[in-house]
């Protein structure tokens, strides 16, 4: 097999097999653990956090600076349903602070 | 209209049911016999680099936005749309897409059936029988339209025997064992193939990086065809399986990187298995569709086991064909369940007969066939992507839909770069597939067919729903354009 295989076919199949195959695992493992940690959270305490830090803030910034959207309410609703898991359960899905948390009310 | 009266939604049942179900719509026949070729003919290593870099730029972020939409919605490919246009005419968007994935499976279906023939043959000990001729079968087959017609058929019962279960009980409970079955017969070929004296050449014709093609257009251009067809981009398949996500479902991990990335990663699995094994038995790599109805099978009389080599491959091809057709159909089954007044078990019978009945003169000819994939694959497609992503990045606004849906539970951050792309980038490359096309078969009859569905569909969409939400639903404008400016 090896008489046709130069370096550069060598670099190929190691692209090939790190690249696709080793993003994929990576992609469904992480996303099946994280599945696995969300249902645990879920059962304990049957809701959760569902944005990130970083995510909620965004959503905070387009909440206020586009007060007449359309979606606006419906952002205001996930907004203040993240604001209220976070306040009022434990154990959370995202890593946040207690400081973070302090920074967000409801609106 | 949808009525209240309607049960509840169905849900994915597990994450990995939801995974699958992607990765089996999006994994088709061409995954298997077109991606190790292009990849070869292309610079190899170099062409998966490009196709890698699109994969990223275009594929992943498209399906991100696809699968967000379905799963802020809960609703199919028209409902989506309307809720990014408001009520009216412009939800013919989402009718064109309707009738693209409609045409697709009407020449789609047939293909299946050729898959379905070969893997019942290959039961039967066909290919390794002495004296079996592969070319003169297929051809044989071809002459037989009644066999044609006969697999055509089986197959759309398959597919609908499958959707009357709906989506927990038939199509998850499906794609949970057969993608993995595909796997790992794609898996096992490809360590026998290896190990087949003169397999390097294979490996070398498909994986050995020529940089050179790098800085040729036509390398990235078929990199580009490959990034968008093979990952189903913009064909209302991933916002129909998003609409079944549950509330804590991540988006952007999931229904972007793992679906693009694990499809290709099929493909790149079928160039381990194929490239070998034709290199190995001297046959001709550029056999195209031919080199697995063809090519390949003359290749399992010579292994030792063949017989039952050929059960696993054509096993596996069966099944990467049918868990496609079956996902592009639910896409159809959802929307028009949804929009009408008939139950979901009406739905399926009235589609997939639909379906059969227009498949019949693709079933019958093979020149019909080819051209309708033609005429589709070139300009069809890329229509209905255009329609989705203009609907996603010029209506509902994609900093909106960041927001709302795609950061939300999400397993990775998607930040702010995403906009342009979904705005952009994606409209403005399928505006330039569809010219190049254009350009390349200028004046043939395939190319005044394709300028034919590009007028004709959205017309007929336009017309179509502006009469049905006119007559049926209160005018309801759609959110400020755009949304993130």
């Amino acid at each position: 097999m090896t008489e046709a295989m130069t370096l550069e076919t060598w670099i190929g199949i190691g692209v090939a097999i790190v690249a696709f195959w080793g993003i994929a695992s990576w992609a469904m493992i992480r996303t099946l653990r994280q599945e696995e940690q969300k249902t645990a959270i879920l059962d304990e305490q049957r809701r959760m956090d569902t944005y990130s830090p970083k995510a909620l803030s965004e959503l905070r910034e387009w909440i206020q600076a586009n007060p007449d959207d359309p979606y606006v309410g419906d952002a205001k609703r996930k907004y203040n349903e993240c604001v209220e898991n976070l306040r009022e359960t434990d154990q959370r899905f995202y890593d946040w602070s207690d400081a973070e948390v302090e920074r967000h009310d409801p609106l | 209209m949808a009525t209240e009266a309607k049960t509840a939604r169905d849900e994915w049942g597990t994450r990995f049911g939801f995974l699958m179900a992607m990765i089996g719509a999006m994994v088709g026949v061409g995954n298997i016999w077109r991606f190790p070729f292009v990849t070869g003919e292309n610079g190899g290593g170099a062409f998966i680099l490009a196709f890698l870099v699109l994969l990223f730029l275009l594929a992943v972020p498209g399906l991100m936005a696809e699968v967000a939409l379905g799963r802020y919605t809960g609703k199919g490919v028209i409902g989506s749309i309307r809720e990014c246009v408001g009520t009216g005419g412009l939800v013919g968007l989402g009718l064109v897409v309707v009738l693209v994935n409609f045409a697709l499976m009407t020449y789609y279906a047939p293909v299946v059936g050729w898959t379905l023939y070969y893997m019942l043959h290959s039961f039967l000990f066909t290919f390794t029988a002495t004296g079996f001729d592969a070319g003169g079968f297929l051809d044989a087959f071809f002459a037989n339209p009644t066999a044609m017609i006969a697999m055509h058929t089986v197959v759309m019962s398959i597919v609908a025997g499958v959707l009357l279960l709906g989506i927990k009980d038939g199509v998850e409970r499906l794609v949970v064992f057969a993608v993995p079955a595909l796997v790992i017969a794609l898996a096992a070929i490809a360590i026998r193939a290896v190990t087949l004296p003169g397999a390097g050449e294979g490996l070398a014709f498909t994986f050995t990086v020529q940089w050179e093609y790098l800085t040729f257009s036509d390398t990235w251009i078929a990199a580009l065809g490959q990034a968008l067809f093979s990952t189903g981009l913009g064909w209302g398949i991933a916002i129909t399986v998003g609409s079944y996500l549950r509330d804590y479902d991540d988006v952007p991990l999931g229904g972007g990187v793992f679906t693009a990335i694990g499809e290709a990663s099929i493909g790149i699995l079928a160039a381990f298995a194929i490239f070998p094994l034709v290199f190995a038995y001297g046959l001709d790599p550029a056999g195209g569709a031919g080199l697995a109805f063809v090519s390949l099978v003359q290749a399992f009389p010579e292994m030792p086991g063949g017989g039952l080599w050929a059960i696993l491959f054509f096993s596996g091809f069966f099944l990467a064909a049918i868990t496609s057709a079956i996902v592009i159909t639910e896409v159809l089954i959802t929307t028009i369940h949804e929009e009408t007044r008939l139950s979901r078990g009406r739905t399926v019978l009235a589609v997939c007969g639909l379906i059969w009945l227009f498949g019949l003169p693709s079933a019958y000819s093979v020149e019909f066939l080819d051209f309708v994939d033609l005429v589709f694959a070139n300009w069809g497609l890329p229509l209905a992507t255009l329609c989705i992503i203009i609907a996603i990045g010029w209506f509902f606004g994609p900093e909106r839909l960041r927001l709302l849906s795609v950061n939300q539970n999400a397993g990775i951050y998607v930040g702010s770069w995403w906009n342009p792309i979904v705005k952009y980038v994606i409209p403005i490359v399928m505006v330039f597939i569809m010219a190049f096309f254009a350009w390349e078969n200028l004046g043939e009859d395939i190319m005044i067919a394709g300028m034919a569905v590009l007028v004709a569909f959205p017309v007929v969409g336009y017309l179509v729903m502006r009469y049905i939400d006119g007559r049926e639903r209160p005018p309801e404008p759609a959110g400020a354009a755009g949304g993130d400016d």
